[in-house]
C-alpha cells in the first residue's frame, strides 16, 4: 500500500511515509475512529479544498474507508481508518525491511541482528 | 474489384515514390495521437492531441493523393473512410458520453439518496442526476445527465445545490441546440472558450436559485463546473 517512492527519511514521524495532510488525517482517524468530513476539517484545521483530494487518495490507497449516510436530509461521508496504527506500522516496516534485504542481502540481515542485540 | 486495383496501384506508386515513408509516418503519428487523445485526462491537452491527430490524418491523405499518380480514387476512398470514422466517433462520443461517464465513475441516480434533487431538475430539463464517489466538490453535465460528486452534496446547502443543478440543467436544455462539434468541445473539454455559454447558464441559475446562492456555490466548488 505504501508507495515507496514517497518515502522521505529526512522528514519527521509519519511524514516520512505520508504527505503532511495524509499524516494529519490518519492521525485524526486513529484517535477518533469514525469522523465526518466537517469533523475532519475542524480537527485538522485543513481547508476542505485541500483535504478532499487527499481523502479520495487515502480511500483509494486503502488506508481509510468511507460510507455515505443521509443525516437529516443531508448527504454525508463517514470516514473510518481501514487499518489500525499498529497494522500500518507493521506493513510499512515489513515493506522496508524486505527492500533492505532485497538490496543488501546478508549485510542487511547482519545489521538487523546487531540492532536487536543493541536494543 | 476497382478497389483492389487501386490498392495495387497505390502499392506500386508507394514503392516507386520517394515519400512512401512519409505517408506511413503520418498515419502512424495520427493513430498514436488519436489513441493518446482518448487516454489523456487533461481537457486542454486532450483537445490538442485530438486536433493534431486530425491534422496528421489530413497530411497523410494529402501525401497519398500526391503519390497517386495513376488515379485519385483511392485517396477519395480514404477520405470518405476518414470522414465516416470521425463522424461516427464524434457522434458516438457525444451521444454516449454520459453512458461512458456513468460507467467510469460508477455513478448512481441521485434520486436514491436525495429525492428532491431529481424532482427539482425534472422541472427544468429532461435529465437524470447522478452522484459519484468523490470528496472533491464537482458537478458537470454530459449528454442528458448531470453528475455531482458526493463531496458537492456535502458542502452545498439546498439553495446552492439548486443553483448548480440549474446551471447544469441549462446546459442540457441548450446542448440539443448546439452543433455537435461545439457540443463535444463544451462537454469533453475545458470551458475556457465557452465563457459566454457559462454566463448564460449562470444567469439562468441565478434566476432560479438567486444570485447569492450561485456565488456562494461557486466559492465552494473548487473547479469551475463545466
Amino acid at each position: 500500500m505504501v508507495k515507496l517512492d514517497q518515502i522521505n527519511l529526512s522528514k519527521d514521524g509519519l511524514t516520512k511515509f505520508f504527505s503532511p495532510i495524509e499524516a494529519e488525517i490518519l492521525r485524526a482517524l486513529w484517535n477518533e475512529g469514525e469522523m465526518m468530513t466537517s469533523e475532519l476539517t475542524e480537527k485538522t484545521s485543513i481547508p476542505l479544498t485541500s483535504i478532499a483530494g487527499t481523502l479520495d487518495r487515502l480511500v483509494k490507497a486503502g488506508y481509510a474507508t468511507r460510507r455515505v449516510e443521509n443525516i437529516s436530509g443531508r448527504v454525508r461521508y463517514i470516514y473510518s481508518p481501514a487499518a489500525s496504527e499498529e497494522e500500518v506500522a507493521n506493513e510499512i516496516t515489513t515493506k522496508i525491511l524486505d527492500n533492505l534485504v532485497d538490496a543488501f542481502g546478508p549485510v542487511a540481515l547482519e545489521n538487523f541482528s546487531k540492532y536487536s542485540d543493541k536494543k | 474489384m476497382i478497389i483492389f486495383g487501386e490498392i495495387n496501384c497505390l502499392g506500386f506508386c508507394l514503392e516507386t515514390s520517394s515519400i512512401a515513408h512519409l505517408v506511413a509516418l503520418f498515419f502512424v503519428i495520427s493513430i498514436a495521437l488519436l489513441a493518446a487523445s482518448f487516454i489523456i485526462k487533461r481537457p486542454k491537452q486532450r483537445l490538442q492531441t485530438f486536433v493534431s491527430a486530425q491534422v496528421a490524418v489530413l497530411l497523410a491523405i494529402a501525401a497519398t493523393f500526391y503519390t497517386m499518380k495513376c488515379s485519385e480514387m483511392l485517396s477519395f476512398y480514404l477520405y470518405l473512410a476518414y470522414v465516416g470514422i470521425t463522424g461516427i466517433l464524434i457522434f458516438g462520443v457525444v451521444r454516449f458520453y454520459d453512458r461512458l461517464m456513468i460507467k467510469r465513475l460508477d455513478a448512481k441516480p441521485a434520486g436514491n439518496i436525495m429525492e428532491w434533487v431529481q424532482k427539482f431538475v425534472n422541472q427544468l430539463a429532461s435529465a437524470t442526476v447522478y452522484y459519484y464517489d468523490s470528496a472533491a466538490p464537482r458537478a458537470f453535465a454530459a449528454g442528458r445527465s448531470i453528475f455531482v460528486s458526493i463531496g458537492l452534496l456535502e458542502v452545498l446547502d439546498d439553495d446552492e445545490l439548486k443553483a448548480v443543478l440549474a446551471h447544469e440543467a441549462w446546459h442540457i436544455r441548450n446542448n440539443s441546440r448546439t452543433p455537435y462539434l461545439k457540443q463535444l468541445a463544451i462537454m469533453t473539454f475545458s470551458s475556457h472558450k465557452s465563457s459566454e455559454i457559462e454566463e448564460l447558464a449562470d444567469s439562468f441559475a441565478a434566476s432560479i436559485a438567486g444570485r447569492e446562492a450561485l456565488s456562494s456555490a461557486r466559492n465552494k466548488v473548487d473547479k469551475v463546473f463545466i
